[in-house]
């Protein structure tokens, strides 16, 4: 069982800077596995079975729902593109990847991370517009 | 005067108690907060937590420090408001005409010192000055620090929501201009505002025999100060 990061609630100075330095400690060693995992879902020379595993159940179920067909029959007609990583940001349990041409949000769960919204596009001042999301 | 002596108990009582219902009230809000957590949690699709990852959880700590911080904020505000202004026939308050920091033989520094006065009152100079203003520099340095925390701990909790909403998480200065940082803070403060307002008034005219926060029951509306 992955172990999630402790965040801050801190009551002094001291404890304050270093719930900060706490919190981008905890991101930096929970970033590979956040890569990882963004970049697995995204390569379109991977397993269709595993990179479905990725998902979260409900985005999984809304997906197949969305599609009316299995994740592993219609991934790879997902507009994905897989791209080099360009930012990772990490908050709590919940995380965001930027790729060339991409952005997915990930969320931790007791197996680890996993996608719940992914072929996402940015909208000023609204929730992003994904092909997968729960 | 001290006072009659008792065991450690008797007279640390009033310490003890609120220590000990700081403790109970603290677990009870961390079992509460994780419950209600993990309803928002299933709610959304996602794991339940442990007790052990709420209670580490940016969620819980700026539920803790936005109520800590507007406490302290409470406390430094009324010790320095209360030596300028005053209420009259109010138990919380000084006497009409005492407003101010009152003479060093009213408040016993210096030459006017007793052989029982702490150190530091006796001495004078900066540590006279920093003594005499120790309780309020306490309660203002306590204020901005768990104000500071709420800040970061909001700050963390409200990106988390902002990716779980599918939306760009914001810097830290970021936060401070959001709703979500005021509003904390508003409703907090508004509230300890409100309580120490209707004390003040309150105990003008209402009384609870035995209490130093009231007067004695006798004493006429119109008498300020005295506590019984």
């Amino acid at each position: 069982m992955p172990r999630r990061c402790s965040r801050p609630t801190s009551v002094s100075l001291a404890l304050l800077g270093g719930a900060v330095l706490l919190l981008g400690g905890c991101a930096s060693a929970q970033r590979p596995d956040v890569e990882q995992v963004a970049t697995r879902f995204t390569d379109p020379s991977g397993d269709p079975e595993a990179r479905c595993d990725l998902l979260t159940p409900a985005s999984l179920a809304s997906f197949e729902r969305s599609e009316a067909a299995p994740c592993a029959e219609a991934i790879n007609q997902l507009p994905l593109d897989s791209g080099s990583v360009r930012s990772v940001e990490i908050w709590g349990g919940e995380a965001q990847v930027r790729l060339t041409g991409d952005t997915l949000f990930l969320t931790e769960t007791h197996s680890g991370w996993r996608v719940t919204a992914a072929g996402c596009r940015m909208h000023a001042d609204a929730p992003y517009d994904c092909e997968v999301e729960p | 005067m001290t006072g009659k002596r008792g065991g450690f108990l008797r007279d640390n009582g009033l310490s003890l108690a609120f220590g000990g219902l700081f403790v109970v009230t603290l677990v009870g809000q961390a079992v509460s907060g994780a419950a209600d957590f993990n309803a928002q949690q299933i709610a959304n699709g996602l794991e339940p937590v442990s007790m052990q990852e709420y209670v580490t959880s940016s969620s819980f700590g700026v539920d803790v420090m936005e109520n800590w911080q507007s406490e302290y904020l409470q406390f430094f505000l009324y010790i320095f408001a209360t030596v300028w202004l005053v209420q009259r026939g109010s138990a919380e308050s000084k006497k009409p005409g005492d407003e101010g920091t009152e003479s060093d033989k009213d408040q016993r520094v210096g030459p006017h010192a007793t052989e029982d006065s702490p150190e530091w009152a006796r001495t004078g100079g900066w540590r006279g000055l920093v003594f005499s203003r120790s309780l309020g520099l306490l309660m203002g340095a306590l204020f901005l620090l768990t104000w500071a925390a709420s800040s970061v701990a909001g700050w963390a909790a409200y990106n988390g929501e902002q990716l779980g909403q599918l939306e760009d998480p914001v810097s830290w200065f970021g936060y401070l201009g959001e709703a979500d940082f005021w509003n904390r803070s508003f409703q907090n403060w508004q509230s300890e505002m409100l309580a120490v307002g209707s004390m003040t008034v309150f105990s003008v005219y209402l009384r609870q025999r035995g209490s130093p926060e009231s007067k004695p029951v006798g004493v006429a509306h119109a008498e300020t100060g005295e506590t019984g």
